[in-house]
This record gives structure tokens, sequence and C-alpha cells, in this order.
């Protein structure tokens, strides 16, 4: 037998001519944790589905505890023991503990009766494995995040798995439930499991993995020991490029706010929050999920009415009640999840662009001439070299840096005071992701006060010359500098 | 020639399979039954009789393209010619001049499109601002109109109606024009120029696409919502009135297999109810495919008419199944939910 229990060669993968992943190799030792590590979009999901047999190699090979694997499905990686967790967790919210953990096995030995107390015995048997304890009654959709976790965990370990994929786990969890996740890696780690961890977050990766494979635009970069490893190679490794020192210096910040936001809160959401705002700067604004950002800029926007407190804008209170108010008054909005709520994917994208200034560009009585639209599509498509050679193709033929472009050119097209950007890179690769900094910087240096909200803090801390930490609902720290330190604000964040 | 056409067909799938569609109905009908299939009288038959579900449709291809539905509009329509007849059976008395009662029928209309009016800001509140689904509220709201209009017709038919107002459903305007299809010709031209040359359409498609993008993009939905079903229930109506003036009475259950029909009709244009896509010129080609369809099986003495929807339903299979093939994807578009 081998000293690895998977090892891949040469694995290509191309979608439509496009290469997803290109020679990658890699190998995983049992009783180890790999760490996969990558930028959005660099094609570790891609590889995650070729080991769990959702997708079809083009190329290369696949050898299993020694034995060559021609073809994946997933029923053959269910059978070899390979499990995977997706970010998602595959759990039905509207059945018990106890039924979610029995259920797979139920299905498969093709158990036609249902019988409680079987049902009891594999549910307890799946958390004698670890050594978890929960309510076998509860009902999954109420559990936290960290136990949902726990529990697919414990129904991946009913099929006798070897290996074990974690997809991002760690992306909702509190410091604490992190620890208690680590916690669990390390024993099934003992117990002789490979655990292969999908993750970008470098003091996680430095935590808890032996080995490391560091893929970028879909090849690996790096692969090999953590501990050979400096956290500055690591992100050379992931990026791609040493660290260029285009931290967005702020040249004319205004006197006056231009926005003042004083004690607002929301009932469950977010309390006594307090902030200004001034022309040509960018404000960070991070935290964890849950921490009450996103809400706290849906209430800058006039989706999510706060219960008390006040903003001030321009010097005069306002009341934002709706996104069309928002635009009134000069606020705009990219939203967090640019597929669901930024974009109409099936329609052309230069009427996506001009979707919010189709008062500007229509005439008396709402009159409206189509090339109108594509004459100002086209002005934004060159401002931003929007990938495409006719801005009457579908939003949805182009990759997500090229989308979020559509969405900033959306709202850049109205005459702005404040611009919030919610994730503004969130699955945009590289490449785009520079060319929307350097344009938010620019934007900001020509007077628009900008606000980015974002948990990548490497972003953060390379676009904000401030930045507000907020921690369940409320605002925990605020640091100010040109080059704030990554650590300092993860110390605060948890 | 040969690859402009391929070209026309791929680009415009839904055209040129309604097209085709109509080539093969004439020629079938032609070969079958000859001369009777070209006779003026077929022809004027035809146009006299889809206009008054042809309304109805254009009317529900606003909803569709907005991503809603409509279930309530014959219902609705319905209850208002009710209050809309009833209205001029009171007030047409003997021995008043033309004139005088033409003046009694455009208020009654003006009820009814009022009615109409109401009914679709009731739907359109409770779809937007209640977020009840389109499907339910609409239901909902069909029996609610059928209900009230039982109540104060107790379940009769209501006449009593001018023969002026009678005699427009075969009337000829010019000698040649039959004054139904006049009406459906005006809005259509009405909705097609909406559709195309205004920010409604142009909003209308978007929110249909995507309302939630829509919403963060300062589109007022709702607004959108209401005044989509508004434009929808009212161009209903019209259609309820050409219906009343050819059954020289109203009922509370008159008409009611047109909510199908119009559906089928929709989906055959490719005006899908998932919203956001279609083309009003499709809707045109999709409501003669189906008169005509209807017009042949009555042209075979020996057919009972009711085959007519037996060749409906087996049409939109066949729509469906190749749209499907030919698109490569499902027949309704996937709509892309979070991609990791």
């Amino acid at each position: 037998m081998s000293e690895y229990l998977l090892q891949m060669t040469g694995i290509c993968k191309s979608f439509a001519g496009v290469h997803a992943l290109d020679h990658v190799n890699f190998a995983i030792r049992p009783g180890k944790v790999m760490c996969l590590a990558g930028e959005n979009g660099c094609g570790k999901s891609t590889l995650v589905k070729i080991i769990s047999g959702v997708y079809t190699r083009d190329e290369g090979e696949v050898v299993f505890e020694g034995n060559p694997i021609s073809k994946i499905t997933p029923a053959e990686a269910t059978r070899l023991g390979i499990q995977v967790i997706y970010q998602d967790l595959s759990i039905f919210p509207n059945l018990t503990v106890m039924e979610n953990l029995a259920i797979n096995s139920e299905i498969t030995e093709g158990k036609k009766f249902v019988n409680r107390k079987r049902w009891e015995a594999t549910a307890k048997e799946a958390l004698s494995k670890i050594g978890y304890e929960i309510d076998l009654q509860a009902k999954m959709g109420e559990l936290s995040v960290a136990d949902k976790q726990l529990v697919a965990i414990c129904r991946a370990l009913l099929f006798n798995a070897k290996l074990i994929i974690m997809d991002e786990p760690t992306t909702a969890l509190t410091k604490r439930e992190v620890d208690a996740l680590f916690k669990t890696v390390r024993q099934l780690k003992d117990s002789g499991i490979a655990i292969m961890f999908i993750s970008h977050k470098t003091e996680e990766i430095f935590e808890i993995s032996d080995d490391v494979c560091i893929m970028r635009n879909g090849k690996n970069v790096y692969a090999g020991p953590t501990a050979e490893l400096t956290r500055q190679d690591f992100t050379f490794h992931m990026t791609g490029r040493e660290l260029t020192d285009d931290h967005f210096v702020p040249k004319n910040i205004s006197k006056e706010p231009v926005l003042k936001v004083e004690h607002l809160c929301q009932k469950n959401k977010y309390q006594d929050v307090s902030f200004e705002l001034r022309k040509g700067e960018i404000l960070g604004v991070t935290g964890l999920l849950g921490s009450g950002r996103t809400e706290l800029a849906l209430s800058l926007f006039g989706l999510g009415k706060p219960d008390s407190g006040t903003i001030t804008l321009n010097g005069q209170e306002v009341k934002i009640t709706s996104p069309i108010q928002a635009q009134k008054l000069r606020i705009g909005y990219v939203p967090e999840d640019r597929l669901t709520e930024g974009l109409c994917l099936q329609q052309p994208i230069a009427d996506n662009i001009t979707l919010s200034s189709l008062k500007r560009l229509s005439k008396a009585m709402g009159f409206l001439r189509h090339q109108d639209i594509l004459d100002d599509a086209n002005i934004w498509k060159e401002k931003f070299s929007i990938a495409t050679d006719d801005v009457r193709r579908f939003a949805s033929t182009l990759s997500g840096g090229n989308q979020q472009k559509i969405v900033l050119s959306k709202w850049l097209s109205n005459d702005l005071d404040v611009l919030i950007l919610n994730g503004p890179t969130v699955g945009v690769d590289v490449g785009a992701k520079q060319d929307i900094h350097h344009l938010i910087h620019e934007l900001a240096n020509e007077g628009l006060a900008v606000i980015i909200i974002s948990d990548d803090l490497s972003e953060v801390v390379v676009n904000c010359s401030r930045v507000i930490v907020m921690r369940d609902g409320s605002i925990v720290g605020e640091l100010t500098g040109s080059d704030i330190p990554e650590e300092d604000i993860i110390e605060i964040i948890r | 020639m040969l690859t402009k056409v391929k070209e026309f067909s791929q680009k415009n799938l839904y055209t040129s399979m309604l097209l085709a569609l109509l080539v093969l109905l004439l020629l079938f009908f032609s070969i079958t039954k000859g001369g009777t299939l070209w006779s003026l009288g077929t022809w004027n038959g035809i146009f006299m009789q889809f206009p008054e579900y042809g309304v109805m449709t254009i009317g529900v291809m606003f909803c569709f393209i907005s991503g809603n539905i409509d279930m309530s509009f014959v219902a609705l329509g319905n209850f208002a010619c009710i209050l809309g007849v009833q209205y001029m059976a009171a007030n047409v008395t003997e021995g008043m001049g033309n004139g005088q009662i033409i003046g009694v029928m455009l208020v009654a209309v003006l009820i009814v499109m009022v009615i109409g009016a109401i009914g679709g800001v009731i739907n359109g509140l409770l779809i937007s601002l209640l977020n009840i689904p389109p499907v339910m509220a609409t239901i909902a709201m069909q029996l609610v109109w059928t209900g009230v209009s039982v109540a104060i017709t107790e379940g009769k038919a209501v006449s009593g109606l001018p023969s002026l107002y009678t005699d427009i459903g075969h009337k000829m305007v010019f000698g040649f024009l039959p004054f139904p299809f006049l009406i459906f010709l005006i809005i259509f031209v009405i909705s097609a120029f909406l559709l195309k040359y205004t920010t409604y359409g142009e909003k209308l498609y978007m929110i249909g696409t995507n309302i939630k993008a829509a919403k963060f993009s300062a589109i007022n939905t709702t607004g959108m919502t209401v005044a989509t079903f508004v434009l929808c229930d009212v161009i209903c109506c019209i259609g309820s009135l050409l219906m009343v003036s050819t059954m020289a009475s109203t009922k509370a259950d008159y008409g009611t297999s047109y909510v199908m029909r119009c559906i089928l009709i929709l989906v055959l244009a490719g005006v899908l109810p998932d919203g956001g896509m279609g083309k009003i010129s499709n809707v045109f080609l999709a409501i003669i495919s189906i008169q005509i369809i209807a017009s042949g099986v009555n042209m075979f003495p020996s057919m009972n008419t009711y085959y007519a929807s037996l060749i409906w339903g087996g049409l939109l299979i066949i729509v469906l199944i190749l749209s499907t093939k030919l698109t490569g994807n499902g027949f309704f578009v996937k709509k892309r939910k979070k991609s990791s």
C-alpha cells in the first residue's frame, strides 16, 4: 500500500473551452489534514466535485488506496469512503436530527417501513463516533450552523468515511465554534481519517493543516507540508503577486461628513450604531456573518426600517424608506448577492446597466428609445472595459468580475454622494478584483463617499483608510490608518 | 437564403414554430375543405370570434411578462359586466334617441372598466404587498367575484341590453372590418407600443426576470405589479364587454373556459409565466392559430366542436417538447441560484 490515501496526477477539466483545472497534482495522506487553499474561482470547487464524482475529469489519474480508479461516480465515491460536507450541508431542515442521521442508510439498505428504534440506534451510533451530544428530536433547521455541521460530520462517519472533505466549513462560525470544530477534526484525524479542508483563511490553514495545496487559476502552484511554508510565501502563492503597495491613500477628504449615523438601532439586527462618513473616504465595515453588517447597509438603502436613531445626509436628517428614496438622496448600493439581487441574468447587459437610470434616459411620458439604452451602456462598457463584444448579450454570458462591473455601472450612471458596496469582489477573479479596487479608489478621489462591507480582511485593509468592526450587531472597534494590520482586526472581530 | 432562414429560426424559435404551424394548418384545411376555408364567411367568422378572448390574452400577457399569473380575469369581467348590463337595462328606456343610448352605453363601459381596475388593484396589492403567491391570490379572487356575481344575479343570466349594443358583435366598420377586431387591433397596437417604446415595458421585462434585483435597482416593484394587474384586468374587461355583445346577455359563469385558453395561447407563443420573456407578435400568431383550429373543426359537420380542445392540448404538448429539444435546456429556463 502506498503512503497516500488518495493521489491525483495531471487532472484536467474544462468547461466550454475554459480550463477550470489544468494538470493539477495532489495527494492526501491518511490521518492527516490537507488544506486546499486558493482564491475564489481558482478551481477548488471543481476539484472537489471531481473527487466526489459530480464531474468527470477530462484527463489525469486517480489512485485511491493504491488502486487506480478509472471513473468516479457519486455512488462509487461513497463506496470508497469519500464524503463531502458541502457549505449548504445538504440537510433536511424540517426533519429531526435523528431522521437526518438515519435517512441515508435507511434508503441505501432499501428499508420500506419506519422503525423508530432502529432509526434511533443508527443516530446514536453516529453521534457516539465523535462523542457529540445533542437532542435527537431537535428540528435540524433550528440548530446553529456549528451544530448542523457536526451532525453532517456524524452522518458522513456512518458511511465508514476514510476521507472527509469540508468545503469552507468555517465561513459562518464564531471563533469558539471554530475551535470546537477543529477539536473534532483533530479527533477524526487521530482515528485515521483523512480530512480535506477547503479554506482561504490564512490563520486557520496554519492552525489546522499538516499539508497544504494551493491553487491559482486552475493550477496547483504549491503542494507540500504546511510547516515548510511561511505566511509570506503562502500569500504569494495564493494571489500570484508580491503584495504591491496599492493601498488606498485618500487624497481629498471633505471636512464635513456627508453621512452621519447616530445611535441607529434595529431590533435583533444591530444596536446603537454611530459613525461618520466623509467625501473622498473609503470606510470599511467588517464583521462575521450575522454581525449586522448587511442589515445596517440595507437600512441605509431603505430596505429595513431602523427602530430608532438618526441618519443625517449633507447636514439634513433624513428617513430612508425605500431604495427609490435612497436613489433620490443619491445613495447607491451594490448588493451582497450579485446573482439574485444585483442582476437580471436572462436580460441583456445593456438593459441591466441602465435599469436604475431609465428616468434619465426616457423622454416625456416615459417614452424610451432602445438606442439610447444601448448608447448609454456602451459608454460604461468602454469605461470599465467590460469584456463583451455586444451589450445586447445576456448578463449571464459574463464572468463574475464583469457581472460585478455591470452592477457598479448601474449605480455609477446615477449621480451619487454615497456608494455602499457589500462584498464587492465575492466570486471575482484576481485580475478583475484589482480592476474593481482601482476603480473604487478613483471614484473616492473624485469625491464619492464609499462604504465597503466585506469579510475579506485583505480587501478591507487594502482599500479602507478607516475600518469599523461589528460583532453581534454592535460596533466593537474602529481602526484608522493607511496600513491596518489584519491581525488587529481579527483580534476584535470574534 | 437557406442560411438566413436557419439563422432567423434559431433566433426566433417561437416565431418560426408558430409560422410553421400556421402554414401547416392552412395547408391541411385547404386540402381537406378546399373552398370552404377560403370563403369570405369563414374569415369573417374567424376575425369576429377571436377578439373577445384575444383581447383577454393580451391583458394576461402583461401579467405573464411580469412573472405573475391571473386566474381571476373572467370572473372579474363577468361581475363588472353584470353591473354594466344592469345599468344599461335600467337606464335605456323606450323612445330614447340613438345618441342618448350611446351615452348610457359609454357610462356602462366606463363602470365596467373602473371595476376591472379595482379588481386589478386588489390582485396587485395581495401579491406585491402581502406576498401571496399570484396563483393563490387570483384563484381566491376568482371565487370571490364569482360568488358576488351569483349572489346579485341568483345565478341567472342578465339581459335587457339595447340592440345597439348587441349589434356591436357583428358590426362591420367600413363594410369589411369586424368591430370586435378593430377593438382588438387598437389594444394590440397600444400594447405593442407600451412594451417596446416606454420605460414601463422595459421595467416590466426586468421585473419579470428578477423582481428582487429590480427592487435593489430602485424600481418601484409594488407600483409596477399593481399597475400591471390594473392594465391586465381593464383589458380583460374590454374582452368581457365584447363577449357580452355576442351573447346579448351576461352571467356569472360565462366564458370560464377562456382562462385556460388564454394561458394556452400565451405558452404556445413563448410568453411563459416565469416572466421576463415573450413577444406580442407571437401572441397574435398563436391566437390566430388557435382560432383557425376551432373554425376548421367546425367545418367538419360530423365532428364535435370539443375536438378543438383535444387538438389544442396536443399542440401544446408538441410545442413544449419542441422548445425543450431545440433550446437544449429545460422548458422553463432555470433561474440560476447562488453558484459557488
